[in-house]
């Protein structure tokens, strides 16, 4: 705060430091306490209450036939206190339903049951693939175009990667959608080449696997693996693997010893953005599968909120899965040995 | 290790329409300190880079120790490149640095740290091998880069302006030392370099190059005392430049009309009378008084004390002139007029031709 006062006067840096806690605030401690708070209480809106209040209902009807039929007065005003106090009961019983009393603790973390938990691991581990996928398929991209001699290159590469990329998400997904669709575009050339027959149904269910997800999350989240890599790639001076390969290193060697040390950075922010990204998409799971292939977590966390209408469960599931992206983002600098410092980079 | 001769055939290196390299042949003994000299861009890396096979000529042939390098990628060759950057590895420690050419031959962890050991101790860097390139001197980075280069066991070791980003004393110190471990190592050096100090203190030859052409090849001494072009001429050391016109050649002395008058020199191009030539005379070849067969009167415009030497800067009839002299009492009260002196075999004429400083 000092020094800064002393670079831009004080007016500017009370202003930089106004918006900056602004932002912290209202972009991520509110939102983010709000749903922990959420996450940490229920109300117990159980079926017992509705039960005994329809039990007090009958018992007041039953009470009041004994009303009508009672002649002795004494008798009668016995009756009408009971009634009374049963309506009482009742009033307070309704109260309660309508405004069930808050009870805090972490019950909506361990009542996940064993379907969802199931679910959740396998969006985890379909997450670490795709991540794994995306690697494998954007670092041969992002060293062509951090290597790429001529500025003519870079442009093409650049502008064919930028370019799909200014085209909406969901009409890249339904485009995929199309492409794999039982009558798709590839399914259709199988058709017209005479391998299958689609009058009879003899289409493949590209759709129906997990990979068709797969598939559209690559190339959704291409750019947020390559441009990290891409980044830390240029600054690779290139005499290096020119010395690499003429102290006699194989192409391999000189990739695994010299280019991805030095691409580490790169490559643990695009691990992480794509994991990130990957473990908390809805929209292309629930484009591609249409519901016959299996849930991802997301699309849980979206039906507890806006189906089940249980925000406090809905909360708890978003903050498993924050929980667990955190630890991945910890182990992934840890296992690349890269500090935030190199991250920020 | 046992150096190898290098050998270019008719080698012509083309990029595109930019001819890099023009046609040229060249022949470097095995065992020999070489340097290739000449300003940027007139395509000495470029030759350095077809003999370790980081590019193919366009025509011709690379051959080492008699073999046909034509194909053979920079990690079959029997070449080491030192980088103009060095090009360490920045991620590694020293050792490993050293070692990684044995460990791209599959030599054992254990053998290549003992020969990456041995290697540091040659450099007399023996106790840095845990320390990152990073954590050097630069002079102490450059000594790494030998013994990583040299411990693949090069016939031939390339070196691209190595010396270039150390400061003025540290160079110094560097090339004495870069041709100590060259007689230790007694492989062949192949030095490019755009500094003649450099070419000229280390080298057993040396190959002065313009514009994609061989100028001249030849020892040090020959090379600044018999120019073959006015490029080298001007481009080794310093020159006076006359221009005039040839007025007749008589036993191999020329005699041209000039601002200053008739200069005497010893003709080194094949032209005839009338032709235009330019005289050359290296500024401590002049002498003041005298009677050494050119005389100029002149006039003394400023005077440049180096230290141990003094530069006259003189003017005869619009002609500059640089006269250097040992510094001493003869230099410390001139005159204003003086005459400039310089005998017939100190001049040298040569047709008019590209010099080196524009």
């Amino acid at each position: 705060m000092a020094s800064l006062a002393r670079a831009y006067g004080k007016l500017l840096a009370a202003l930089i430091c106004a918006i900056t806690v602004a932002w912290v605030l209202v972009l991520i401690v509110v939102p983010i306490g709000a749903m922990l708070e959420q996450s940490l209480w229920w109300r117990e809106s159980g079926g017992d209450i509705t039960l005994s209040i329809d039990r007090l209902y009958n018992e007041i009807a039953v009470i009041e036939l004994d009303a009508n039929t009672a002649t002795d007065p004494a008798k009668r005003a016995a009756i009408e206190s009971t009634l009374e106090q049963k309506r009482t009961e009742i009033a307070t019983l309704e109260a309660q339903e309508t405004n069930p009393p808050k009870m805090y603790g972490l019950a909506n973390f361990t009542r996940m049951s064993s379907l969802h938990l199931y679910i959740f691991v396998r969006t985890i581990f379909y997450a670490l693939l795709v991540t794994l996928l995306a690697f494998i398929v954007c670092y041969p991209i992002a060293y062509a175009v951090a290597l790429a001699s001529g500025p003519r290159k870079t442009v093409i590469l650049t502008v064919a990667l930028i370019v799909p990329y200014a085209i909406n998400e969901l009409l890249r997904v339904y485009a995929w959608l199309m492409i794999l669709d039982y009558r798709g575009v590839i399914n259709g050339l199988l058709a017209w080449a005479g391998f299958i027959d689609l009058d009879a149904r003899e289409w493949i269910p590209f759709l129906e696997n997990p990979s068709a997800v797969f598939l559209a999350m690559i190339y959704t989240y291409v750019l947020f693996m390559v441009f990290p890599m891409v980044n830390t790639l240029e600054t690779l001076d290139r005499n290096q693997i020119e010395a690499a390969r003429d102290l006699g290193a194989s192409t391999w060697r000189i990739h695994r010893r010299v280019i991805i040390p030095h691409a580490k950075p790169g490559i643990a922010v695009g691990c992480i953005m794509t994991f990130m990204l990957s473990a908390g998409s809805y929209s292309v799971p629930v484009i591609m599968t249409r519901g016959q292939g299996g849930d991802w977590f997301s699309q849980l966390v979206y039906r507890q909120f806006y189906e089940s209408n249980n925000w406090n469960m809905g909360s708890a599931y978003a903050v498993s899965l924050l929980v667990v992206c955190t630890a991945f983002i910890l182990i992934m600098m840890r296992l690349f040995g890269v500090g935030l410092r190199d991250i920020a980079k | 290790m046992r150096g190898k001769d290098v050998r270019l055939d008719k080698v012509m290196i083309r990029f595109g329409d930019a001819t890099a390299v023009q046609p040229l042949d060249l022949t470097i003994e095995a065992g020999e300190f070489f340097s290739i000299l000449g300003p940027s861009g007139c395509g000495k890396t470029t030759i350095l880079r077809a003999i370790s096979g980081f590019i193919e000529p366009t025509e011709g042939r690379v051959l080492i120790g008699g073999e046909d390098m034509v194909g053979k990628g920079p990690n079959q060759r029997p070449t080491a490149l030192i980088f103009q950057n060095l090009a360490l590895f920045p991620l590694m420690s020293v050792a490993e640095n050293v070692a990684f050419g044995l460990e791209a031959r599959g030599v054992s962890r254990a053998d290549r740290l003992k020969r990456a050991q041995e290697l540091l101790d040659l450099v007399a860097l023996g106790g840095y091998g845990d320390k990152k390139p990073s954590d050097l001197s630069g002079g102490q980075r450059q000594r790494v880069a030998i013994a990583r280069a040299l411990a693949v066991e090069p016939s031939v070791l390339l070196l691209d302006e190595p010396l270039s980003a150390l400061d003025l004393k540290l160079r110094q110190h560097m090339r004495t030392e870069l041709r100590a471990i060259q007689r230790r190592v007694g492989i062949t050096f192949i030095y490019i370099t755009h500094d003649q100090g450099e070419a000229l203190a280390m080298s057993d030859r040396v190959a002065v190059m313009s514009r994609g052409r061989l100028e001249q090849v030849a020892t040090a001494d020959q090379l600044y005392a018999e120019p073959a072009t006015p490029f080298v001429a001007t481009f080794v050391g310093e020159q006076n430049v006359l221009r005039g016109k040839l007025m007749r050649t008589i036993d191999g002395i020329a005699t041209v009309e000039t601002a200053v008058g008739r200069v005497e020199g010893r003709l080194r191009a094949e032209i005839g009378a009338g032709a235009e030539a330019l005289v050359m005379v290296r500024p401590e070849r002049i002498a003041l008084g005298g009677n050494a067969g050119n005389s100029v009167p002149a006039k003394l415009v400023a005077r440049h004390l180096e230290g141990p030497s003094i530069n006259l800067d003189c003017e005869a009839a619009g002609q500059h002139f640089m006269v250097t002299m040992p510094n001493g009492p003869a230099v410390r009260d001139l005159p204003e007029d003086l005459v400039l002196s310089f005998g017939r075999d100190d001049a040298l004429v040569f047709a008019e031709g590209a010099l080196a400083n524009g």
